[in-house]
């Protein structure tokens, strides 16, 4: 185990010495969500359901910064070890494949709980957000990080250029987040707006997590977790194979 | 007990990389425990492929490849491979203290500080122990490339091009390393470019062109098997054939 014990240290302290960067920049742009769309859309808005608008939109804010942050991280890691070839240091070391994967995982993982703590301290501060559901709540974070936190070591491992892993964070991930219910819920779309948004996986892992906080949610909490780990598991087992395999890791 | 397996032993070993280039072609090679081998050959030649494919850091076509009679692939033997390779691929993150600590933790090492700073001190690095690797000099960084490899104490140090493009001063100084590692009974295989490195520092020298070992002895032996009086000249024959 000591192996695995070094690449998660390794991968934290890499987070840590970038603190402003992978910490400290992400918990000020989610507040400046909060505090500009909480604060002036929140006066014209009121409510989303029983909710006010500021405390509605903080699960979503929250998932938007936590997910982004799990990939954004491991994308970056794993693309700069393979970029600079010193991953040849971990890849020729006495390690198991799974203790690698799981290894670079976690980076990603401490990076977003250190993201989404922040902003859950500041969010209860601030606009006073509930808990109402801790453990569907801890459930829908884990899948969510065990989702996004493998898919960016995947798109890592992949990239030819820094612009492909940015492309699939500014592209794919950014857009499918905004649309996936983060301001609004998607009942107050209208058709086939509302039935496309089923088709978006982030829309299950926002609502997951607003049903963990406000007791509220635009579909069953279950199909929601049901949804993100039908996806995780093998999006985790995609970045296995591709350290088990080395392919793309080795020529 | 691992004297009583060559130190590395390749049989068949093919690589052909996705583009169809053949690095490596039917490769056998054996190098006893204990040894100081250098390997020669010009660039393309398959150096550092097989280099990489001892090291676990590329997938063979074919082969067997085995350290101190274990599969190169166990974690048995990867624990006793060492190896600094020729292009410099040090972690930007880490300071130089970290570099060696967490190479030792990747190693299994279960108190790798006191080893890190032996290996500071040994290589001259104790000023710059703070330092990430990126704000190091040339110098400074190949050193501690080399007291990386070294950080495990392997059994087999893989040496790839360790001086190249390095002053004569830095040369004389990892020579006295590498010497003083072999006398305390390291198998170490070396590729350079450098003849006179070769002649200088190997029990037996193999040359390699075009993926095949064409021949391998003492400096002595080549240039009487090519009937030369220099090595450059050995190289110069055995490269036209």
């Amino acid at each position: 185990m000591t192996p695995l014990v070094w690449l998660c240290k390794r991968e934290t302290l890499r987070v840590s010495k970038l603190w402003t960067q992978t910490v400290l920049a992400p918990v000020v742009s989610s507040m400046l969500f909060i505090l500009v769309f909480g604060l002036s859309l929140g006066g014209r808005i009121k409510q989303v359901g029983d909710v006010d608008y500021d405390v509605f939109i903080v699960p979503g804010l929250i998932t938007m910064a936590m997910v982004q942050a799990a990939f954004a991280n491991n994308a970056s890691t794993i693309f700069q070890a393979r970029f600079d070839r010193y991953v040849n240091d971990v890849l020729s070391a006495p390690m198991r494949s799974w203790q690698m994967t799981l290894g670079y995982t976690v980076g990603g993982v401490v990076r977003a709980l250190a993201i989404g703590l922040s902003l859950l301290v500041l969010a209860l501060v601030i606009v006073d957000v509930p808990v109402r559901h801790p453990f569907e709540l801890a459930a829908a974070m884990a899948l969510g990080l065990l989702l996004f936190a493998p898919l960016g070591l995947v798109v890592g491992i992949y990239a030819e250029t820094w612009d492909h892993s940015t492309f699939i964070q500014n592209i794919v991930i950014l857009p499918l987040t905004f649309v996936g219910g983060v301001f609004y819920s998607v009942d107050v779309l209208p058709s086939p707006w509302e039935e496309l948004s089923h088709f978006n996986p982030i829309f299950y892992l926002v609502n997951a997590v607003r049903y963990g906080f406000l007791g509220e949610s635009d579909v069953s909490i279950w199909l929601s977790l049901g949804v993100i780990a039908a996806l995780a598991v093998p999006v985790y087992a995609w970045s296995q194979w591709l350290f088990s395999t080395g392919r793309r890791l080795k020529d | 007990m691992y004297r009583d397996h060559p130190a590395l032993a390749l049989r068949g070993l093919t690589k052909r990389y996705a583009d169809g280039t053949l690095a490596l072609e039917d490769f056998d090679l054996e190098i006893p425990a204990g040894a100081f081998f250098g390997l020669l050959g010009p660039n393309g030649a398959g150096k550092t492929t097989l280099i990489s494919a001892v090291c676990n850091l590329l997938r063979i076509t074919d082969g067997e490849i085995e350290v101190f009679g274990e599969p190169h692939d166990s974690l048995q033997a990867r624990s006793w491979i060492g190896l600094a390779e020729q292009d410099i691929n040090l972690d930007r993150f880490l300071t130089v203290r970290e570099t060696l600590i967490y190479h030792g933790g990747y190693w299994g090492m279960r108190d790798p500080e006191e080893r890190a700073d032996e290996l500071i001190d040994a290589f001259g690095l104790r000023s710059k122990s703070d330092t990430r690797a990126p704000r190091l000099s040339g110098g400074q960084r190949r050193r501690l490339l080399l007291a990386r490899a070294l950080m495990h104490r392997p059994r087999l140090v893989i040496l790839d091009e360790p001086t190249a493009g390095v002053d004569f001063e830095l040369r004389q100084e990892l020579w006295r390393y590498i010497r003083q590692l072999h006398a305390e009974g390291t198998t170490i295989l070396l590729t350079t470019h450098y003849l006179e490195e070769a002649e200088e520092l190997c029990d037996e020298i193999g040359l390699i062109r075009d993926g095949h070992l064409i021949a391998r002895d003492n400096a002595q032996g080549l240039r009487d098997h090519f009937e030369v009086g220099r090595l450059q000249d050995v190289y110069v024959k055995a490269m036209a054939q």
